[in-house]
């Protein structure tokens, strides 16, 4: 067993135990985008930041990928941690605002407008969807590709998948799509509660006669002008 | 080659080969660079010409030529060294070569050829004295030029695998471990982790089922950075000892080499080094009958800087994407194939063979404690002799700057280093006395980095700097974290903003905070170094973001949308000088009148005495050719114009009896203020204590450069109804600044001038025969005494000088004019067309002395004691020092001497001013509020040169047109805030069609009176131009206005109004 501190709490948990759910068996709230139960932690969204060690050689790092090390002294919402959570959830914002999941993360820590320029992208690359797809559904058909600002979900060389099942999965945990909000005025600061219109899977064509898990969602029968 | 097969075979291989060249040691030899960057400056061509003649003239037994790799003295490049008398010869051009070569052959130096430093010119005949190389502590990259890298028996007789041998034969790892903790090395690629603790953690680590690995980390990302590039081509097999002596401390068997695929040559280099090294039985099984394995691998990178990052090196080395993953767990734990791993920088690895074969003890006495050894850093950018230059650590970045580098390459002063590339920081000048170490520069904002050095000077835009860096690592991140790949977009996005004229101040406190979080939020070493270009330059450098954001200029002349057309932004008033030409190309030259006009309301005066800003910002003159003469056909316009072809916009006082204003002063700023304000109704009256107006122009400047004519006609196209000038009225002698405000003045603009000059404090300089060089001018030209007679000396260097010198040439009773000058001819800080003409008349310039006592023979002067100087240290306006030379005491004999050192307003002006309540400060200037020209008491402004010291007529017109709207608002009651204006072009002027030849065309000569004449008389110098003569100059414009040409609309190019 490994004793270490949260927060001023001690706790013992077992070898490879992770910070997250450490602090999350403690009952400490740390928002998290990226990371699934089920999936092995990516460490991608940087959501789940707590601040490790004494200053002045403390540093962040992700809670869902950090190994519990004997005694390590660990906080959650020090003042570097929220301020770097907020200024996440703009970015967040400034990226993908019609998220009702990053909206309520935002709502939460009281984030009320973003300062960026606006982008509506239907993507933050957390990989999600990879790890699903890889891990429980057994079929590894989608990964990232491309570097940087380049950087996208697909298929190996864009070439339709001789191993995706079609389940669903990926759009399932997605954190963006899931949930999406469309209100009068993009621009505008974002909104609390929502109402879900407009789902991407009607943009997309190869989803056309898929199986759809959204409910309760009437978006297939309304048609595209 | 045969194969050795034990450690004796090696000692005595080495020792058979080593006599074999010592027969040789005598022996001419041509060494030549041919290196990645050699080959590109023309060595191949070199070597060829060489080849060729050394087998025509069967010089093969009398001659050696040996090809190495960079030996970083790359600005100098293509050069050959001789040798042994270490003969540089540098930048040689093909035909040149045969010359070298009899000269080596034949023992002497040949002069024309041999290395001389730039702009100093003196001649080095060994490279041990050059200063480039003297500085320097070569102990690695020193290697490269006495091997062949592709020859193993050169390595073995410079000592090459003499380390390899003293750890076989003590057959102990935990020693060389040891050996290279107390050397103290850290490592070269960035971080300075102590490599003898890394290579303790890594034989600790592991288990005994699972290989090690040694990787050498040749992904060398950093632009500008080419240090591990030469050291991998120069000396591969200095690499390969490394590594095969940290494989066995460590207690691996297989060796990476980590090479970007953008080192070919490199790769090919080392490739070689391992096949020969291999055939001598130094690599492989059971390496000299010791049991012991090691062999080396290349890997290739497939262009990713992120693959310089350990945890995404070994991701790529397992075959896929290159992606940093968190740590713990350590490579050293769990590296490739979750094996032990121990990564090392080029750098380091070179650095082992030297550490064995020294001894840990004499390694540490090089470099700085806690920092021992030497670095090889890359010095670029704008220094003047660019290249790789090796130093022990804690050298002070100032001396690597000027000492080895040489300072700047041109007139532009440095400005700062940019220090470890796109992850580290920039350190100002002012902060060069650092020293150059791992903590000191992390202390101060920057990184070690592996070692690049980027200059950078007064014509970088260190916003445009870290756009760039930005940019870089934008593209660069490899986007797991969504921190490094948003923020460093966004960050991108903002700067790019704020370089393109839409920035606010929120965006600064948006892009720090950003970066912080960047900073603290990023997994790996990129996200984490990302913040460091734009912190430091915030930290360094905020003053020119905020120039960015609030003035809309960029000082620099770099952000193209917030200069526009450099001439027009360069000079101090705004004047559309593209506009004006271009209208001389179509002969519309009333319209050029209206455009000069507009923005200067002493369009002649400044045709003729004008240092012309704009001309030194012309593109035609900085890609290469010749500046546009755009005074001369500024001039050009107005001897054909009469001003009253321009009627200015002239509001009345609206609201009850139009308001008084008192300037003092009637010179450029004061005039100008004068006549704006009365074009907005208010009741001007200027105070001139000189009996006639216009200040230094009158006072000052000589009739052969700006005739009283052109400046009474000028000042009287200016005086109206609202403005009454009164001479012959003095500040503090005739009134004082509160009598004003009691005759009901509302406002009071400060506009004295810098009209008296600086005594130089020595004994003596009140006698008859030594005069200020103000009070000399101001005699001839107000009263036309003639003070000069028989020998006549000037010191000084500025224009006032000049001006002094030239009048008194013309006077009466005098023999000869000398100027003493205490500096060199480049820095004295006269226009060069000034310096020209002096020259040109016949007056000797005499530099680098200084004057010391002021002799006077039965009360009248009569001589001057002088020293010589030599030029010493920068100050800090970054000119050189005058440091006098001891024993070079001696007279010169002159009857009439004029001191032009300087100019301030003097205490008879500075004192009323003072007791009117306004702040004033040590050397004599009113000091103002930079952005309202408000002086200390309220209602009471400053412009000019009594607030800036001497300065230029333009400067003077843009202060007090400024001081102008100031005043109006302040009298308004309405907030002193001018908002910034817009320089980009919003007409547009049709272009001429101009063939090559005319665009090609040499600039035209500003005709002049020929010497002879005008040493006789007071008559204008320069003529104008002939009219077939401006419109031949106004086509070779560039027309730098048109780029922005196509962003105007449809309705501003048919409306023609202009920005005010």
């Amino acid at each position: 067993m490994i004793e270490l501190t949260i927060n001023g709490i001690d706790i013992s948990v077992e070898p490879s135990t992770t910070l997250l759910e450490a602090a999350q068996f403690l009952g400490l709230p740390i928002p998290t985008l990226c990371h699934m139960e089920g999936l092995t932690p990516y460490g991608a969204c940087r959501l789940c930041v707590v601040e490790v060690g004494d200053p002045p050689n403390s540093r962040l790092v992700t809670s869902c990928t950090y190994p519990a090390e004997e005694g390590l002294r660990v906080r959650t919402a020090s003042t570097r941690v929220v301020r770097a959570r907020k200024m996440i959830v703009e970015l967040l914002l400034a990226s993908c605002p019609q998220s009702k999941t990053i909206q309520d993360i935002a709502a939460a820590m009281e984030v009320r407008q973003q300062r960026f320029r606006q982008e509506n992208e239907d993507c933050i690359l957390c990989g999600r969807c990879v790890r699903m797809c890889s891990e429980q559904m057994m079929a590894g058909a989608i990964g990232f590709t491309g570097r940087g600002q380049d950087r996208s979900i697909g298929t190996p060389f864009e070439s339709t998948s001789e191993v995706c099942r079609l389940c669903g999965g990926c759009m399932y945990v997605c954190p963006v799509c899931e949930l999406r909000c469309t209100y009068n005025e993009p621009e505008k600061a974002i909104c609390g509660g929502c109402a879900n219109l407009a789902p991407p899977c009607v943009e997309k064509p190869q989803y056309d006669d898929m199986m759809c898990y959204m409910q309760p969602c009437v978006a297939c029968e309304i048609k595209k002008d | 080659m045969r194969k050795l097969t034990s450690l004796d075979d090696l000692i005595g291989f080495r020792e058979r080969v080593t006599s074999e060249r010592q027969l040789k040691a005598e022996t001419p030899t041509l060494v030549v660079c041919a290196g990645t960057g050699g080959q590109a400056s023309g060595s191949n061509d070199i070597l060829r010409i060489i080849k060729r003649h050394i087998l025509e003239q069967g010089l093969g037994d009398k001659i050696e030529l040996r090809i190495t790799g960079c030996q970083g003295f790359c600005e100098m490049d293509p050069f050959i060294l001789v040798e042994p008398g270490l003969h540089l010869y540098p930048r040689l051009k093909m035909e040149d070569v045969p010359k070298v070569i009899e000269a080596a052959l034949g023992g002497y130096i040949e002069k024309d050829l041999i290395y001389s430093e730039p702009q100093v010119g003196t001649m080095f005949h060994s490279q041990r004295d050059i200063p480039f190389f003297k500085k320097q502590t070569r102990t690695i990259l020193g290697k490269n030029q006495l091997l062949d890298p592709i020859r193993i028996f050169n390595y073995i007789e410079r000592d090459g695998y003499a380390a390899l041998e003293r750890v076989l034969s003590k057959a102990d790892p935990d020693w060389i471990i040891e050996e290279i903790k107390a050397s103290g090395l850290r490592g070269r690629g960035g971080a300075g982790f102590p490599t003898g603790r890394k290579w303790e953690l890594a034989r600790a680590s592991g288990d005994d089922h699972q290989p090690k690995y040694v990787v050498c980390n040749c992904d060398e990302g950093d632009p500008g950075a080419y240090m591990d590039r030469s050291l991998l081509e120069g000396n591969p097999h200095a690499i390969l000892e490394g590594m095969l002596i940290a494989g066995i401390a460590i207690g691996a068997v297989h060796g990476i080499i980590y090479v970007r695929s953008e080192y070919p040559l490199a790769i090919k280099h080392t490739m070689i080094a391992l096949r020969q090294a291999r055939e001598l039985g130094l690599l492989g099984t059971d390496i000299l009958d010791s049991g012991l394995d090691f062999d080396i691998e290349i890997v290739r990178g497939a262009g990713a800087f992120v693959c310089g990052e350990e945890t995404a090196l070994i991701r790529s080395v397992e075959g896929f994407m290159g992606e940093p993953r968190q740590r713990p767990p350590f490579p050293i734990a769990k590296g490739i194939d979750g094996c032990p791993t121990c990564i090392n920088n080029v750098e380091t690895l070179a650095n082992i063979p030297v550490i064995i074969n020294r001894g840990a003890a004499e390694y540490a006495k090089v470099g700085a404690p806690g920092n021992t050894g030497t670095k090889i850093f890359s010095l670029v950018g704008k220094i003047r002799d660019t290249g790789l230059v090796e130093v022990p650590l804690g050298m002070k970045i100032g001396e690597v700057v000027h000492d080895i580098g040489g300072g700047p390459p041109g007139k532009a002063r440095i400005k700062a280093v940019q220090t470890g590339g796109p992850s580290g920081g920039c350190i100002p000048a002012e902060r060069f006395d650092l020293p150059v170490d791992f903590d000191s520069l992390k202390e101060a904002g920057s990184i070690m980095g592996s070692g690049g050095m980027i200059v950078m000077d007064e014509d970088t835009c260190m916003v445009d700097v870290a756009k760039y860096f930005m940019n870089f690592l934008k593209e660069e991140s490899c986007g797991k974290c969504f921190t490094c790949r948003k923020g460093t977009q966004r960050m991108h996005e903002i700067l790019e903003d704020i370089t393109e004229g839409r920035g606010t101040l929120d965006h600064l406190t948006l892009l720090e905070e950003l970066a912080i979080v960047v900073r603290d939020t990023s997994m790996c070493g990129l996200g984490q170094s990302a913040a460091n270009p734009v912190l430091s330059t915030l930290r360094y450098f905020r003053h020119e973001y905020e120039r960015h954001i609030i003035d809309k200029r960029c000082d620099a002349f770099v952000c193209k949308n917030l200069v526009g057309p450099p001439c027009q932004s360069a000079c101090p008033v705004g004047t559309e000088a593209w506009r004006y030409v271009a209208h001389i190309t179509r002969g519309e030259y009333e319209d050029a009148y209206q455009v000069i006009r507009e923005a200067n309301p002493f369009p002649s005066v400044c045709a003729r005495a004008c240092d012309h800003a704009c001309e030194q910002r012309c593109r035609a003159g900085t890609s290469g050719g010749d500046p546009i003469a755009i005074r001369a056909l500024k001039r050009f316009i107005t001897d054909r114009i009469d001003p009253s072809a321009y009627i200015p916009v002239r509001e009345d006082w609206k609201d009850g009896d139009p308001p008084r204003v008192a300037v003092v002063g009637a010179g450029p700023a004061g005039l100008t203020t004068a006549h704006y304000l009365s074009l907005k109704g208010h009741q001007v009256t200027v105070f001139e204590a000189e009996p006639e107006p216009g200040g230094m122009l009158y006072c000052a400047i000589p009739e052969y450069r700006l005739p009283r004519e052109v400046i009474k006609k000028e000042i009287d196209t200016l005086l109206d109804n609202n403005i009454n000038i009164v001479c012959n009225t003095t500040l503090g002698k005739d009134f004082t600044i509160d009598s004003l405000f009691e005759d009901g003045f509302g406002a009071v603009m400060l506009a004295l001038g810098a009209h008296k000059s600086r005594p130089l404090g020595l004994d003596n300089e009140d006698v008859p025969g030594v005069y200020p060089s103000i009070e000399f001018l101001k005699a001839f030209n107000l009263r036309g005494e003639q003070l000069a007679k028989g020998r006549v000396g000037v010191i000084g260097g500025g224009n006032s000088a000049i001006d002094a010198a030239r009048t008194a040439l013309r006077q009466r009773d005098v023999e000869s004019v000398t100027i003493l000058y205490r500096r060199t001819r480049a820095e004295m800080p006269a226009f060069e067309e000034e310096v020209e003409a002096a020259l040109q008349e016949g007056i000797t310039i005499d530099t680098l002395i200084s004057p010391t006592a002021i002799k006077t023979t039965s009360g009248l002067f009569s001589h001057l004691e002088c020293v010589r100087n030599r030029l010493g240290e920068p100050d800090s306006s970054g000119r050189r020092r005058p440091v006098l030379i001891e024993g070079s005491e001696h007279v010169i004999e002159l009857d009439t001497l004029i001191v032009a050192i300087s100019e301030d307003s003097g205490v008879d002006s500075i004192t009323p001013a003072r007791s009117g309540g306004v702040e004033v400060t040590d050397w004599n200037t009113v000091k103002v509020d930079s952005k309202t020209l408000l002086t200390s008491r309220p209602g009471v402004f400053g412009a000019g040169d009594v607030v800036t010291g001497p300065n230029t007529i333009i400067d003077a017109i843009a202060d007090g047109k400024k001081a102008a709207v100031m005043i109006d608002l302040f009298i308004r009651g309405k907030e002193l805030v001018q908002p910034a204006d817009s320089l980009l072009p919003i007409v547009h002027i049709e272009p001429v069609d101009v063939d090559e030849e005319e665009a090609g065309a040499d600039r035209v000569e500003t005709p002049r009176a020929s010497i002879e004449w005008r040493k006789r008389n007071f008559a204008e110098v320069e003529v104008g131009l002939s009219m077939q003569e401006a419109t031949r100059e106004a086509r070779r414009c560039l027309r730098c206005d048109l780029e922005f040409a196509e962003r105007m609309t449809q309705s501003d190019k048919v409306a023609g109004g202009h920005a005010e």
